[in-house]
């Protein structure tokens, strides 16, 4: 595999599976060998898994047109009318009445009269399309967006909603959509986990919003620290047991030779059981690992025009920043599916004006500089950038300065790989409350960005208790018109 | 009883289908319905809902134009009431007799009222718009196929004679005889039997999940007396280690955690007295049919409410739960269909929840059957209160009622005097502030000439005679911060002329919002007085000013740090010292309250019976969807057709009694299978919670029945089974694996030798933690802080680390969101859905673990300072006792040899090493080593 990305800061070709294997050696990551699998597990799944190595690259169901993803995730919910839809019905008829009956809502008050946006739309790009005074520099690359105005969930409150935007049931424990990516693509660097999240929450779900559930572990997503965390909290050990603090790698290499020798005599006198020889590799793989792993998280080493690039000269960007750029190093490095996640801090029930400003201080730089910079790279080609809330917030206000969570129509955008540049799909009624025009459930989003990875969501799927489960459940449907 | 009635829901509870067959009108009239809907109702939509109610703009998420579109605003927004059409919201809306009044342009005229009105009431016909499918009754279904009936798994367990064998000499015993008779079926001959210390660590991690000590291993070897190898059993089973092995098996069937998981994964606070329950029942042997039965319907089995059989139900009360669900009636159906999952699961070996929205695809089970079992879960409450925005779970007391209700009684009283106490102090703040609030302007400029004009502030509190730790505040608050705070934008944007009147228009503001404020808070004190006076009535909390009704206000008064906020020391100091004192008399009564009160009563995490449902079965699983009822029986493949169904209570008692029945066909099946999997590493029946067609078909069918057979003829002692099974030739087999095994069976179905396998977490964490002796044996007890949910992505949502806890990890708490990485990394499972056989990956980050964590090098330096100690300058034996202690058995010659020289050449090679170094080097080795993952 000859990746165009290995030009990096960094500078060093990244080692690929295929690389590896060439050299005799075989994959790291979440890797396994023989005996990783038990026959059962095998035999339940839909794609060709091999035992001894789960995360061998497949083939696709068809050719894609994206090879990764990068979700930028928006923790708590942004309002839809006040970023990325603009709704001039609000504008008219701020401060009247809902005219239509209020959904299940999630806070039992009755429905705030109608509130306009409260920040000004302004059209971006030579597509102009309208963006508000929230995301300026995001707006600037408004001809790179494909956005998705009519975004339909069920959950109405964060932990439902949170389990369907990652895993597509909002009540039940299913592997996530990372999990299922990775299930069916496996991962070209042998290096690195094929499924990375970013100082994900361990809230509303927490870990089960990146688990694999009944997929094998090898396909869970591998969290770097999480939401709580400052970064400089994670960088010295970004994976959990990847470092050694005590041994120099001299001292631990001849352990490790002794461990092996010790090995080898145990499994020569235990034929027919490949299981011991996997072990004994394991731990070949783990060092290598070990040595190998740490440069793709050394976000340090950018330059410092491409450090300003995502914001981590300032202070309010710096985090999101880090995840941004973290992120592309990975996806350089050809992990599969990286997650950022900005913590849980758009929820705004209230101070709606001064949160959302302040959210979105944060992240608008960031996420204008990963576009910018995965286009100049070309990485934008093969790699399809998401981002995404759980729901959006309601049209209507809440206490007068804030508003409740809107699962029923919502916006989210894609980016690169695939997508439609500069082109705006689906709508809510005008009043912003429900999608009216080309409504994409959440099932359907999730079709379609499998469909873009060269995967059809109703052939990926797994036997567990007694059921050929899939991502999308009994639904789904690709919606071609935002497919380049 | 109430029917199966939603509380919250977002879909309508009327369902079509059974509404259809009431009121599905004759032939005749149906053609007459629809002319008259292409004539009038039809041409009357177009004119007036279809330019916004389009497939397009779907205006309210309505769409009128299409068959489809109506279909689903009729079902999905309830447009149309079945069951009493004149009362259908279509009809409110366009009555303008509803809040939403359409269409928006004005009420359509009375002609055109009727119009629709006559359709509606004729059942809204319009051809093509789907009726949801209707469910046939029983006896249109038809019996089930032959295969079905024949089906193994059904079929009533046999006492079958254990063969006859040609070597009569290898069989120690029926298991042996029904193993060697398939083996020499096969063609195969059992590997030889196993040494003695290699038996005694299989036995010991088998039924203990920890290794021999050196001085058990040596006793053992040494012990040739007749009847050592069942005196070894013994000691093994009468170990409370036993129990907490076994137990643990059993909380993996059982899903065991202690939180909710979803959502908000708030803790359930007493999940570890199930745990500690489900220990003491392996370890007093309790029969299996006992347990089976405590766990769904313990506290039904006496009249006085019995803490055990309380505790027991935790089985069904301790699922995952997304508790913050706003659709409760969704909410409720998903916590049945999770615990019709557990006890099929585990207890029937069955995956029965399959036949939520459609008949089982593979098994014999019927949607009905579901909902048969739904509707005793439905009549089993597992909330206190589900209706709350964040549902409240069950807790149950497990003192007589009046002692709990002498509790409740006392904490109200004690609740009461705190609000009596505060209001002292509150009043008087209240009256502070209102005194201040015509200040409010004064400080506000006297704040922006220190922020803004740079003048001394300290100065200009001096001369306006103010508070200076006040004013300080107000500067603090009001300079201007980025980004701009909306509250306080018209007060930046005043120019300097215009200062006064922007700081005059503020305490207007303020002043206005502080009488209506304290309005609802005097309110609120004057009924709380009457109800504290008068009754037994728990006063409501005292209400808290909403931010968003005016945040300017919000930040000065009731704002942490604001100008105006008086907390801690800042509000004692403000406070009258006769107030104070008054206060401080309060408080002593509260404390004298508090110290003679009853201890919080001792309580359990369980469910009880509610109000009984009449549970009707769900159209492909929708609520909304009601059809044919669903009386409590059980599934018919099993129990037959012509059930009584239960009439009475939840019928949770009946069906305990069923499942933990000798005639029952699985359930001792499913239990001698799980028993036999956890020694052998496979099952009989390969996929132990799954003994349907989609699940492996027994090795050893007869084995399987016989072992059935004398589990339930033992009393359902578990501990027997392990008696028989441990003292088999076929457990002592060898692992060895012949080359004629090897080429004709690969998987080792025929058990011709012992499966090698390797150890799980808690036998690697415990195992490593019991060698260098830092275990902690303490049993039972929680080690659980907090309540409820935490702070977003605070540490406390982790679980406990377990490489910082000595005592053994089946007593750590488990939170599901955040399972520790060491749990995830050496497949524990996910503690969500019951498992039965945890998967067994092998994967670098394991080897990680063991080469780069704290915990392996500390027990492995821990290790190295107890053999320095128990033989100083003694390196052979040190070595000796290494082997012993971590592999139990004694090191070759070549072995000691190898582990001088490693030792000696590390220090030359690493001069900076120490000999304590050296030898947890080789002990990290010897850990790390599959010989002590791996059991032979």
């Amino acid at each position: 595999m000859t990746h165009k990305t290995a030009r990096g800061d960094g500078g060093r070709e990244p080692l690929t599976r295929r690389g590896m294997l060439r050299e005799g050696a075989c994959g790291f990551g979440m890797l396994a060998l023989a005996g990783l699998l038990d026959d059962d597990r095998l035999r339940a799944a839909s794609v060709r898994l091999d035992g001894a190595d789960p995360l061998a690259v497949r083939e696709p169901h068809f050719a894609p047109r994206a090879k990764r993803v990068i979700f930028l995730f928006m923790h708590g919910g942004p309002s839809s009318v006040d970023t990325f839809e603009y709704k001039p019905y609000l504008e008219k008829n701020h401060g009247r009445p809902l005219p239509i009956e209020r959904p299940l809502a999630f806070d039992d008050e009755e429905p705030g009269p109608l509130m306009k946006p409260l920040w000004e739309f302004r059209p971006g790009g030579e597509s102009g399309i309208p963006v508000s005074d929230l995301f300026p520099h995001v707006r600037e690359c408004a001809d790179e967006l494909c956005l998705i105005h009519s975004m339909v969930g069920e959950g109405v409150d964060h932990g439902a909603a949170l389990l369907q935007t990652f895993t597509g049931s909002s009540t039940f424990t299913r592997p996530s959509l990372g999990s299922w990516v990775v299930y069916g693509l496996g991962t070209e660097n042998a290096n690195l986990p094929g499924y990375v999240t970013i100082k994900p929450a361990l809230s509303h779900g927490g870990a089960k919003n990146w688990s694999s559930a009944f997929l094998p572990g090898s396909f869970q997503g591998t969290p770097i620290g999480h939401a709580g965390l400052q970064v400089a909290d994670v960088r010295g050990e970004p994976i959990e047991y990847l470092a050694n603090q005590r041994l120099s790698a001299e001292r631990q290499r001849w352990e490790l030779d002794m461990l092996r020798n010790v090995n080898r005599r145990h499994a020569e006198a235990r034929r027919h059981d490949p299981r011991l020889e996997a072990r004994i590799q394991s731990f070949e793989l783990a060092f290598r690992m070990q040595m190998q792993a740490p440069e793709a998280f050394e976000v340090e080493k950018e330059s410092a025009a491409t450090q300003r690039l995502y914001g981590l000269d300032d202070p309010v960007t710096a985090d999101f920043g880090w995840q941004c750029l973290l992120a592309r190093r990975l996806c350089e490095r050809d992990v599969r599916f990286v997650q950022c996640t900005h913590s849980y801090k758009w929820d705004q029930h209230s101070d709606l004006y001064n949160r959302h400003n302040a959210n979105a201080a944060e992240v608008d730089r960031p996420i204008a500089g990963l576009l910018r910079d995965l286009r100049s790279r070309g990485l934008l080609e093969d790699t399809l950038v998401i981002w995404a809330g759980e729901f959006g917030r309601t049209p209507v206000s809440q206490g007068g300065d804030g508003r409740d969570h809107n699962p029923y129509g919502y916006t989210i955008w894609m980016a690169g790989a695939g997508v439609k540049r500069g082109h705006r799909y689906g709508a809510t009624d005008e009043i912003g409350y429900h999608a009216a025009v080309n409504r994409m459930h959440i099932h359907d989003f999730h079709a379609t960005v499998l469909h873009l990875l060269g995967l059809d969501h109703e052939n990926l799927t797994y036997r567990f208790s007694g059921r050929d489960f899939r991502l999308t459940d009994v639904a789904g449907l690709v919606h071609r018109d935002i497919l380049a | 009883m109430r029917s199966t009635a939603p509380i919250k829901s977002s879909r309508p509870a009327v369902s079509w289908a059974c509404a259809l067959a009431a009121c599905l009108p004759a032939a005749a009239a149906a053609t007459e319905g629809l002319e008259h809907f292409e004539k009038r109702v039809r041409p009357l939509l177009a004119a007036q809902c279809q330019a916004c109610h389009n497939a397009q703009l779907q205006s309210g998420g309505i769409d009128l134009a299409s068959a489809d579109g109506f279909a689903k605003a009729r079902d999905e927004a309830a447009l149309i009431s079945v069951e009493d059409p004149a009362s259908s919201r279509l009809l409110a809306i366009v009555g303008y007799a509803a809040r939403v009044k359409m269409p928006p342009g004005g009420k359509l005229p009375d002609e055109d009222l009727e119009v629709l009105g006559r359709w509606v009431r004729e059942g809204a016909p319009w051809p093509g718009a789907k009726l949801q499918e209707a469910v046939l009754p029983d006896s249109e279904r038809g019996a089930f196929t032959e295969e079905q009936l024949g089906y193994w798994a059904f079929q009533p367990v046999s006492e079958p004679q254990p063969p006859a064998v040609s070597d009569l000499s290898w069989p120690r015993g029926a298991i042996d005889r029904f193993i060697l008779a398939k083996l020499e079926q096969e063609g195969l001959a059992p590997a030889p039997p196993v040494g003695r210390l290699a038996w005694l660590r299989r036995a010991h991690f088998d039924l203990t999940g920890l290794p021999p000590s050196s001085d058990e291993a040596l006793a053992f070897a040494a012990d040739r007396s007749p009847g050592a190898w069942e005196r070894a059993v013994d000691r093994l089973l009468a170990s409370p280690r036993y129990g907490e092995r076994w137990g643990r098996h059993w909380l993996d069937v059982a899903r065991y955690a202690d939180s909710t998981g979803n959502d908000e994964d708030h803790r359930y606070p007493y999940a570890w007295k199930y745990r500690d329950y489900v220990i003491e029942a392996f370890n007093s042997d309790l029969p299996y049919d006992r347990f089976v039965t405590e766990q769904i319907a313990g506290d039904l089995l006496s009249a006085e409410p019995d803490p055990r059989g309380i505790i027991a139900t935790g089985f069904l009360a301790l699922g995952p739960k997304a508790i913050a669900q706003q659709d409760k009636t969704r909410m409720l159906y998903d916590v049945y269909d999770e615990q019709i999952e557990v006890v099929s699961k585990a207890m029937l070996g069955l995956t029965v929840a399959c036949a939520r929205c459609h008949d089982h695809k593979f098994d014999p089970i019927l949607t009905k059957d579901y909902y048969s079992l739904a509707g005793i879960f439905a009549s089993t409450r597992s909330f206190r209160d589900a209706e709350a925005h964040v549902s409240r779970m069950l807790l149950k007391p497990l003192v007589p009622q009046e002692q709990y209700e002498r509790y409740q009684a006392e904490q109200m009283a004690i609740k009461n005097r705190r609000i009596e106490r505060d209001n002292v102090g509150d009043i008087e703040i209240e009256q502070l502030v209102e005194a201040e609030a015509s200040r409010v302007a004064d400080y506000m400029l006297a704040a922006r000439r220190a922020y803004e004009d740079g003048e001394d502030a300290d100065s200009v509190a001096a001369a306006e005679a103010m508070d200076a730790g006040r004013l300080a505040k107000w500067i603090a608050y009001l300079q201007p911060a980025q980004p701009e705070r909306a509250q306080l934008a018209s007060w930046h944007a005043a120019g300097p002329g215009q200062r006064a009147e922007a700081a005059a228009a503020y305490q207007r503001r303020f002043a206005g919002t502080l009488e209506e404020w304290h309005h609802t808070i005097r309110r609120w004190r004057k009924d709380t007085i009457e109800l504290i006076r008068n009754g037994t009535m728990p006063p409501r909390p005292k209400p808290r000013f909403q931010a968003g009704r005016d945040r300017f206000f919000f930040d000065v008064y009731e704002a942490k740090g604001g100008p105006l906020s008086f907390r801690g020391e800042e509000r004692d100091r403000a406070l009258r010292p006769e107030t104070l004192a008054a206060m401080r008399r309060l408080s002593e009564e509260l404390e004298e309250l508090e110290r003679g009160a009853l201890p919080e009563p001792p309580m359990a995490n369980a469910v009880e019976d509610g109000e009984p449902v009449e549970q009707r079965v769900f159209v492909r699983g929708d609520y909304s969807a009601e059809g044919e009822p669903a009386p409590k029986v059980f599934p018919a493949i099993l129990a037959g057709f012509d059930q009584q169904p239960v009439r009475t209570g939840s019928g949770r008692l009946e069906l305990a009694r069923w499942i933990a029945s000798p005639s029952n066909p699985l359930t001792a099946r499913v239990m001698a299978n799980r028993i036999w999997q956890k020694h052998f590493g496979q099952g009989i029946v390969r996929t132990p919670s799954n003994f349907g067609k989609l699940g492996s078909a027994p090795t050893h069918p007869e084995l399987l029945d016989w072992l059935a057979a004398k589990f339930v003829e033992d009393g359902w002692s578990v501990k027997a089974m392990h008696r028989r099974i441990l003292l088999s030739s076929t457990y002592r087999a060898s692992s060895a694996t012949s080359a004629p095994a090897a080429a004709s069976d690969p998987e080792n179905l025929w058990l011709s030798r012992f499966h090698r396998r390797r150890l799980d977490v808690e036998e690697l964490r415990d195992g490593m933690l019991a060698l260098d002796g830092s275990v902690d044996y303490t049993t039972g007890g929680t080690l659980q802080t907090g309540s409820g949910t935490d702070r977003e992505n605070s540490n406390d949502r982790l679980s406990i680390d377990p490489a910082t806890s000595p005592r053994r990890l089946v007593y750590l708490p488990l939170r599901r969101a955040n399972l520790p990485t060491l749990l995830n990394l050496f497949d524990f499972g996910d503690a969500v859905t019951s498992l039965g056989k945890r998967p067994v990956t092998n994967v670098a980050p394991q080897a990680l673990f063991m080469m780069n964590s704290e915990f392996v090098a500390r027990r492995a330096s821990n290790l190295a300072r107890l053999l320095l100690a128990a033989a100083p300058g003694e390196d052979a034996e040190r070595a000796r006792r290494a082997h012993l202690a971590v592999l139990t058995r004694e090191p070759s010659a070549a072995e000691v040899d190898t582990a001088l020289s490693y030792t000696a050449r590390l220090r030359v090679r690493f001069p900076e090493a120490s000999e304590q170094d050296a030898w947890a080097s080789y002990c990290r080795i010897l850990l790390a080593s599959n010989e002590f993952l791996y059991i032979d």
